[in-house]
C-alpha cells in the first residue's frame, strides 16, 4: 500500500537524489524564473506579514463586538468587509485570523517534518529489523483515509487547539516518514557512503555529513506539498468544532460560527473559506515550483 | 506472481488487528465518562450502575477488548450510547448513503479528470494546458466545505433550483432515482468530486504527456498511423493508473465526506460520526471508524491486486 | 397566574409576531377550506428520533414530539391555552387524593374504558406493569434506557401497589406536595403489544403502542417519525386533525431555515433569529410565547469564590443590559430578575431590584476593592449550543462586555452541550469544572421542586441534585422543606413566595432571560396554539390550501 492523504497518490515514487552543496543559490534562481510559483510566494509572504504585524494592520479590535451592527453588508463604510453575527469587523478578524490558522495549519507539518523524518532516517539507515518494526507500524496508519484519522482522533480527544496540532501531527507523520525511510535507503547504497563507511566513519558521522545533506531537500518538497492539505484539515477541524475555540479569530470556526447567517448575508459567510483557499492554492502552487526548480522527483 | 497476491492478501490480517486495537483504544483515549452519553444526569447513581452493567462499561479495559473483538469478529459492535439500536444497523444503514454520494462524486470527479487531463496532455503548454492545469490545482486545493457553502449560496439561497440539505423528500430508505431524490444528490455530489477531479487531471495530464514523449510515438506517427490509432495506444498505457488512483479516491471519499455530509445534512457515515463526536457516543464512533477502515483497507488491497495483474512490472508493497 | 409582564413583552414583538397569535386564535372559528391531505412535516432540533419506547430521551423535545403525542400520563399536562400558565389535567387518572392521615400515600383512580393502540385495555394491571418496567430490575419488561430516561424525574417515588382493577397507590419516601407534577413524565406504554412483539423493545421502538392521540406508523432512525391520528382517542375533543404528522431531526438551525424556505418542512423549531426577517418577507408565521424557562448564571458558593461577595453578585445583576441582550434576539426573549417571572404568585415581594444600573454595580464594586482597571476574575462554563441554550455565545459575548465594563472580567470556558450538561450534576468542585465559579445551563421550571429545590436545597449538592455551586443557606433549605410538605396550594405559594424574594434578594444567581420558545411555520399551517409549556399539543393543527 502506497499512498495516503487527499492526494499523495500520485507523488510517491523513486526520489532521485539532489547534490548538497552550493544548492540553494541556482534552487532560487530557478525559482525566481517560475512567475506563477512566484506570485504564490509573494502573496505567502504577504499573508505571513498579516498574520506577525496584525496589531498594526488591523483597523479594528477583532474581539469588540456591537449588537447594532450586526452582519453588515461588504462595502460599508468603516466595516469594508462587512461584519459578522457579532457585528465583529471582518476585516480585522481575517487579518487576525490569519495567526492562528496559519499556526494550526503548518504546525503540523513541521513537527511532522522533525518527527517523520527522524524515523524515516533512522529506519532507512539502520534497516534490517527496526526498518521493518517501524514501516509496519506505519502502514497501520495507512489503513485510514487522512481525514477520517484526524477527525477520528480529534473528536475522540475532544475539541481544542492542541489536540487538533497532534492529531494532524500524527497524520502526516506516516507519509513523510515513508518518504524518508525511501530516500534515506537509495542514498544509504551510494558508492561515496559505502566508501565512507569503509574509511571507518562512525555511523553518527555518516548521517550527518552525507545522507542528512542529500536526504532533506526531498523530504522538505514532499513536506511543502502536504501543507495545503493540512491548512484544509485544521480548518476543516474547527469549522466541525473540534479545533479553535469562540471567539478566537480562526478562519474555519468563522466559516462555522457564520453558517447561520447564509440567509442573512451571504457573501460575508464565504469571506473566511476564500483565505483558506487562497494560503492552500499559493502553498500547492509554491511546491510544484520547488519541486522542478530543485529537480527533484516525488 | 501469486507469492505476491498471496504475501498481499495475507498482510491484511496484521493490519486489520492493528486496526481495531486503534479504534477500540480511542474510546479510551477521549477525556469524558463513556457512560454521559446513556444516562441523562439527573438519574440517580444506583440507575447508572445499573445501565453501566447494561452496557459493559465496568468490566476491565483488556476484558472489554477481548469481548469487543469476539462480538465485532461475529458481526456484534455493541449498541450506541446515544439510542441503544446496534451500532452495525446505524453504520450500515449510513454507509449505504456515503456510498451512493461517494461513488457519484467519484464518477464525476473521474470522468471531468480524465477529459481535462487528456486535454490538457495532448495539448501541453497551450493555454488550455495552463486553464485545465491551474482548474486542477484549484481543486486539490480548495477546501471542499466551503465550496459546498458557496454552492448553496448559489443555487439554493440566490437562485433556490436545488435543495440545500438532505438526501430527499422521504427518507433515504425510500432513495430512488427520481428527480425530487436525485436534485438533492446534485449540489453534495459535485462539491466531493473536485478532489478526485483535481487528482485524475494532474495524473492522467502527466502520464499522457509522458507517453507521448515517447520515441515510438513518434515513430507511429512517422509510419503514418491514423491519430485515432495513438490516442487508442494513449489511452491503453493511462487506463491502469487512472483507474488506480481512482479506486483510491474512491476510498479518500468514503472517509472524507464527514466535512460535505455535515454542510449538506447528508444521513451518511460522516453525519453519523460527526454526532457521534458531539453526542460523545463512543460505541459508534469506535465503529464508524473501524468500518470505514476495513473498507479502506479492502479497497486498497483490490486496487493493488487488479493494478499488479493488469501491469505486472508494478508489485507494490 | 397570568404573566402580566410577559404579557406586556410580548406586545412589544413584532407586529406579525402577534399576527401570527391572534390569527390562530381567529382561525379556530372560521371554517377554512381543509386540504385533503392532512400532513404535518416538523423539523426538530434534536439530532435523532427521540426514544419511541414510552419515556423518550431528548430532553423535553422527546417529550413534547414523541411522548405526550403516543403515549399519556396518568395526569398530563393542560396546553389548550395561550394565556395562561399551563397547569395539569387528568389523563389516564380521573382524580387522585393524597391520605389525609399519611400524607406519604398517594390514591389514583384510573380512567375507564381506555384502549392501547392495539386495542388491549388500560386498567391497574397495566400501570403496574409499566411501573416495574422503570423500578423493578428483575421484572422481563424491565428496560434500563427508559429507566435512565425518567427515574430522575420522580424523585418522590418510594413504592407503587394495585388496590383495585382501576384504582392504584403510591408512597413517597416523604410527604410530597409535588408529586403530581413528577407523575407527568411516567407514560404508560401497553403490555400486550409488548407481548406480542417477544418482548423485545427494540421491536417495540419502532411499532410502540401507548394511548396517546398519535400512533406511530414508521421510524427510520435518524431521519424520520411518521405518526398517524388515533381516531379511538379518549378525549374526543382532542382527536387530532392531521392526518399524518412527519417528525424530521434537524440539528443544524441553518438546514432547518433552509428546509422552511424551500418547503421542504411545514414547521420548523428554534429557527435562527437572523432568518426571521427573511422568513416573514416569505409569507411564513413566527409563533412565539413566554414559557417557564430560565437563562441564568448558577454561582458557585466554594472557598474562593468572588461570587461569596453580595456585592460582585449584586453588581453582576446591575450590570446586564437586559433590554440590549433582548434586541440582539430580535425580541425573542424576555427579560429575567429571578428564576420566575415578576407576576408569577412564587416571585414575592425582594426588596433589591435587579435592573440595568452600572453606575450602582461600579460602586458596589468599589466597595469590595474592584474596578474596571482593577477588575474581579470570574470563569464561567458555556456551551456552544444546546436544548434551550437559546443563542449561548453570542449571549455571553454580550453578557462578557457589559460586566467587563464595571469591573467583572469573565474568562469563558467553552464546552460542547454533552460536556457540559453532565458537568452539571458533577459540581463546581469537580476537575471537569476546570475550577470555574458559574455554568451556565437553562433549564425549565415546571413545578417547585424543578424550580427551586434541586439547585437551592443543600441536600441537592453534588452528586445528588443540580445544586452545582454547593449553596447552604439554613433559612433556604427550611423554607423549601415547608413549602414540600404544605398541601394547601394558596399557603404553599405563600412560602414559596417569601423564599423566592429572599432568594433575589441575596442576589444568589445571575438572571439574565427567559426564552420565547420561537417556531416558524408556512402561513398554511393553522389552528396551532402555543401555550406557555416546553410541551405542545399538536391534536387542533391542521392544513389550509
Amino acid at each position: 500500500m502506497t499512498s495516503t492523504s487527499i492526494d499523495v497518490a500520485s507523488k510517491v515514487e523513486a526520489p532521485s537524489i539532489a547534490p548538497s552543496r552550493g544548492y540553494w543559490g541556482p534552487v532560487f534562481r530557478r525559482l525566481s524564473r517560475d512567475p506563477v510559483a512566484l506570485i504564490a510566494g509573494i502573496i505567502l509572504l504577504c499573508i505571513l506579514a498579516m498574520a506577525l504585524f496584525s496589531p498594526w494592520l488591523a483597523p479594528m479590535d477583532p474581539y469588540k463586538t456591537s449588537m447594532i451592527n450586526r452582519l453588515q453588508p461588504i462595502g460599508t463604510p468603516g466595516h469594508w468587509l462587512g461584519t459578522d453575527e457579532l457585528g465583529r469587523d471582518m476585516l480585522s478578524r481575517l487579518i487576525y485570523g490569519a495567526r492562528l490558522s496559519l499556526l494550526i495549519g503548518v504546525m503540523p507539518i513541521v513537527n511532522a517534518f522533525v518527527i517523520g523524518s527522524a524515523i524515516g532516517i533512522v529506519a532507512g539507515f539502520v534497516g534490517g529489523k527496526t526498518n521493518t518494526v517501524c514501516m509496519r507500524i506505519i502502514d497501520v496508519f495507512y489503513a485510514f483515509p487522512a481525514v477520517l484519522l484526524a477527525i477520528a482522533l480529534a473528536g475522540a480527544l475532544g475539541a481544542g487547539i492542541v489536540n487538533s496540532l497532534f492529531s494532524l501531527t500524527v497524520v502526516f507523520i506516516p507519509p513523510i516518514a515513508r518518504v524518508a525511510e525511501s530516500v534515506t535507503t537509495q542514498v544509504r547504497s551510494v558508492d561515496y557512503i559505502e566508501a565512507a563507511r569503509a574509511s571507518g566513519a562512525g555511523s553518527l558521522k555518516i548521517i550527518r555529513c552525507h545522507v542528512l545533506g542529500n536526504v532533506l531537500s526531498p523530504i522538505f518538497v514532499y513536506a511543502t506539498s502536504l501543507v495545503s492539505v493540512s491548512m484544509i484539515l485544521a480548518s476543516g477541524l474547527s469549522f466541525l468544532g473540534l479545533g479553535a475555540r469562540p471567539p478566537m479569530p480562526e478562519w474555519g470556526l468563522m466559516l462555522n460560527t457564520l453558517r447561520d447567517a447564509i440567509y442573512v448575508n451571504p457573501w460575508i459567510t464565504i469571506l473566511p473559506g476564500v483565505m483558506i483557499f487562497t494560503v492552500s492554492i499559493c502553498f500547492n502552487t509554491l511546491s510544484d515550483g520547488l519541486r522542478s526548480a530543485m529537480d527533484v522527483k516525488l | 506472481m501469486n507469492t505476491y497476491f498471496l504475501k498481499r492478501i495475507l498482510y491484511v490480517i496484521p493490519i486489520t488487528l492493528a486496526v481495531s486495537f486503534f479504534c477500540f483504544s480511542l474510546v479510551h483515549l477521549s477525556p469524558g465518562d463513556p457512560m454521559d452519553a446513556v444516562v441523562s444526569p439527573d438519574a440517580p447513581s444506583e440507575v447508572v450502575a445499573m445501565v453501566q452493567r447494561a452496557y459493559g462499561f465496568d468490566r476491565p479495559l483488556p476484558e472489554q477488548f477481548g469481548l469487543w473483538v469476539s462480538r465485532a469478529v461475529q458481526g456484534d459492535l455493541g449498541m450506541s450510547a446515544a439510542n441503544g439500536r446496534a451500532v452495525t444497523t446505524e453504520v450500515f444503514g449510513a454507509l449505504k448513503n456515503t456510498l451512493l454520494l461517494a461513488i457519484a462524486a467519484s464518477m464525476i470527479g473521474f470522468s471531468l479528470g480524465c477529459t481535462f487531463g487528456v486535454l490538457a496532455g495532448y495539448y501541453q503548454g497551450s493555454l488550455l494546458d495552463r486553464l485545465v492545469t491551474g482548474f486542477a490545482v484549484g481543486g486539490v486545493s480548495v477546501p471542499h466545505y466551503w465550496l459546498g457553502m458557496l454552492l448553496v449560496i448559489i443555487f439554493s439561497v440566490e437562485l433556490n433550483w436545488l435543495p440545500s440539505s438532505g438526501a430527499g423528500p422521504g427518507s433515504s430508505s425510500d432513495w430512488n432515482f427520481e428527480w425530487s431524490y436525485l436534485r438533492h444528490l446534485i449540489l453534495p455530489a459535485v462539491t466531493l468530486s473536485v478532489i478526485p477531479m483535481g487528482v485524475v487531471t494532474r495524473t492522467v495530464r502527466a502520464m499522457v504527456a509522458d507517453v507521448l514523449a515517447h520515441e515510438f510515438v513518434e515513430a507511429l506517427r512517422a509510419k503514418g498511423l491514423a491519430e485515432r490509432r495513438i490516442f487508442l495506444h494513449v489511452i491503453k498505457n493511462v487506463a491502469p493508473t487512472a483507474l488506480a488512483v481512482m479506486g483510491l479516491q474512491l476510498g479518500y471519499l468514503l472517509g472524507g465526506s464527514i466535512l460535505v455530509e455535515t454542510v449538506f445534512s447528508w444521513p451518511g457515515t460522516g453525519l453519523l460520526l460527526n454526532n457521534a463526536i458531539f453526542q460523545r457516543d463512543l460505541p459508534i464512533l469506535q465503529g464508524t471508524i473501524l468500518i470505514l477502515a476495513l473498507f479502506f483497507v479492502a479497497l486498497n488491497l483490490m486496487v493493488d491486486l487488479i493494478q499488479a495483474r493488469l501491469d505486472p512490472r508494478i508489485q507494490r508493497g | 397566574m397570568v404573566y402580566k409582564k410577559m404579557v406586556a413583552a410580548l406586545r412589544h414583538l413584532r407586529q406579525s409576531q402577534r399576527v401570527a397569535l391572534v390569527s390562530v386564535g381567529v382561525a379556530l372559528f372560521a371554517t377554512p377550506a381543509l386540504s385533503e391531505d392532512q400532513v404535518l412535516r416538523i423539523a426538530m432540533t434534536a439530532s435523532d428520533i427521540p426514544l419511541t419506547t414510552g419515556q423518550p430521551d431528548s430532553g423535553f423535545e422527546g417529550y413534547r414530539f414523541l411522548g405526550y403525542t403516543i403515549y399519556d400520563a396518568l395526569i398530563n399536562w393542560d396546553m389548550s391555552s395561550a394565556d395562561e400558565v399551563s397547569g395539569l389535567t387528568p389523563g389516564l387518572a380521573d382524580s387522585w387524593e393524597v391520605d389525609t392521615e399519611d400524607s406519604r400515600v398517594w390514591t389514583f383512580n384510573l380512567r375507564e374504558g381506555v384502549v392501547f393502540h392495539d386495542g388491549s385495555e388500560w386498567n391497574a394491571d397495566a400501570a403496574i406493569w409499566n411501573l416495574d418496567k422503570i423500578y423493578d430490575e428483575d421484572a422481563e419488561q424491565f428496560d434500563a434506557r427508559q429507566a435512565g430516561n425518567v427515574r430522575g424525574r420522580i424523585p418522590s417515588m418510594d413504592g407503587y401497589e394495585k388496590i383495585d382493577d382501576y384504582t392504584i397507590q403510591f408512597t413517597t419516601s416523604e410527604p410530597d406536595a409535588w408529586f403530581p407534577y413528577q407523575l407527568s413524565f411516567l407514560l404508560f406504554s401497553s403490555p400486550a403489544h409488548w407481548e406480542a412483539l417477544g418482548g423485545d423493545w427494540d421491536a417495540f421502538a419502532s411499532n410502540p403502542s401507548g394511548t396517546g392521540p398519535f400512533k406511530l406508523t414508521r421510524l427510520v432512525p435518524r431521519e424520520r417519525a411518521v405518526l398517524e391520528p388515533n381516531l379511538e382517542y379518549w378525549d374526543e375533543e382532542r382527536v387530532p386533525r392531521l392526518t399524518r404528522l412527519e417528525l424530521i431531526p434537524m440539528p443544524e438551525s441553518s438546514s432547518r431555515t433552509s428546509a422552511l424556505l424551500s418547503d421542504q418542512v411545514d414547521w420548523i423549531e428554534s429557527p435562527a433569529p437572523d432568518a426571521i426577517a427573511r422568513m416573514e418577507s416569505q409569507g411564513m408565521a413566527i409563533t412565539s410565547n413566554p414559557y417557564p424557562h430560565t437563562w441564568p448564571y448558577q454561582f458557585s458558593m466554594q472557598e474562593g469564590s468572588p461570587w461569596l461577595d453580595i456585592n460582585v453578585r449584586k453588581a453582576a445583576n446591575l450590570a446586564v443590559d437586559r433590554e440590549g441582550l433582548q434586541a440582539m434576539l430580535g425580541g425573542l426573549m424576555v427579560p429575567a430578575v429571578g428564576i420566575v417571572t415578576p407576576d408569577h404568585p412564587w416571585y414575592g415581594e425582594p426588596t433589591f431590584e435587579t435592573r440595568y444600573d452600572p453606575e450602582e454595580a461600579i460602586r458596589l464594586l468599589e466597595e469590595s476593592g474592584f474596578s474596571p482597571e482593577n477588575p474581579v476574575e470570574v470563569k464561567v462554563l458555556i456551551s456552544t449550543s444546546g436544548s434551550g441554550q437559546m443563542q449561548p455565545l453570542a449571549m455571553n459575548e454580550y453578557i462578557q462586555q457589559n460586566l467587563a465594563e464595571v469591573g467583572i472580567a469573565l474568562d469563558f470556558e467553552v464546552l460542547d452541550w454533552e460536556s457540559l450538561f453532565p458537568n452539571w450534576r458533577r459540581g463546581a468542585g469537580d476537575a471537569s469544572s476546570r475550577g470555574a465559579h458559574a455554568t451556565n445551563i437553562t433549564f425549565a421550571w415546571l413545578d417547585p421542586f424543578s424550580a427551586f429545590y434541586r439547585f437551592m436545597h443543600s441536600s441537592m449538592a453534588p452528586p445528588n441534585g443540580f445544586n452545582w455551586g454547593y449553596m447552604n443557606d439554613p433559612e433556604y433549605d427550611r423554607l423549601l422543606d415547608e413549602a414540600r410538605v404544605t398541601f394547601d396550594q394558596d399557603e404553599q405559594d405563600a412560602i414559596l413566595a417569601e423564599f423566592h424574594a429572599r432568594m433575589v434578594d441575596d442576589a444568589a444567581w445571575l438572571w439574565v432571560a427567559h426564552d420565547v420558545g420561537p417556531r416558524a411555520m408556512q402561513s398554511r399551517v393553522k389552528g396551532f396554539v402555543q401555550a406557555k409549556n416546553w410541551f405542545q399539543d399538536l391534536t387542533p393543527v391542521y392544513i389550509e390550501e
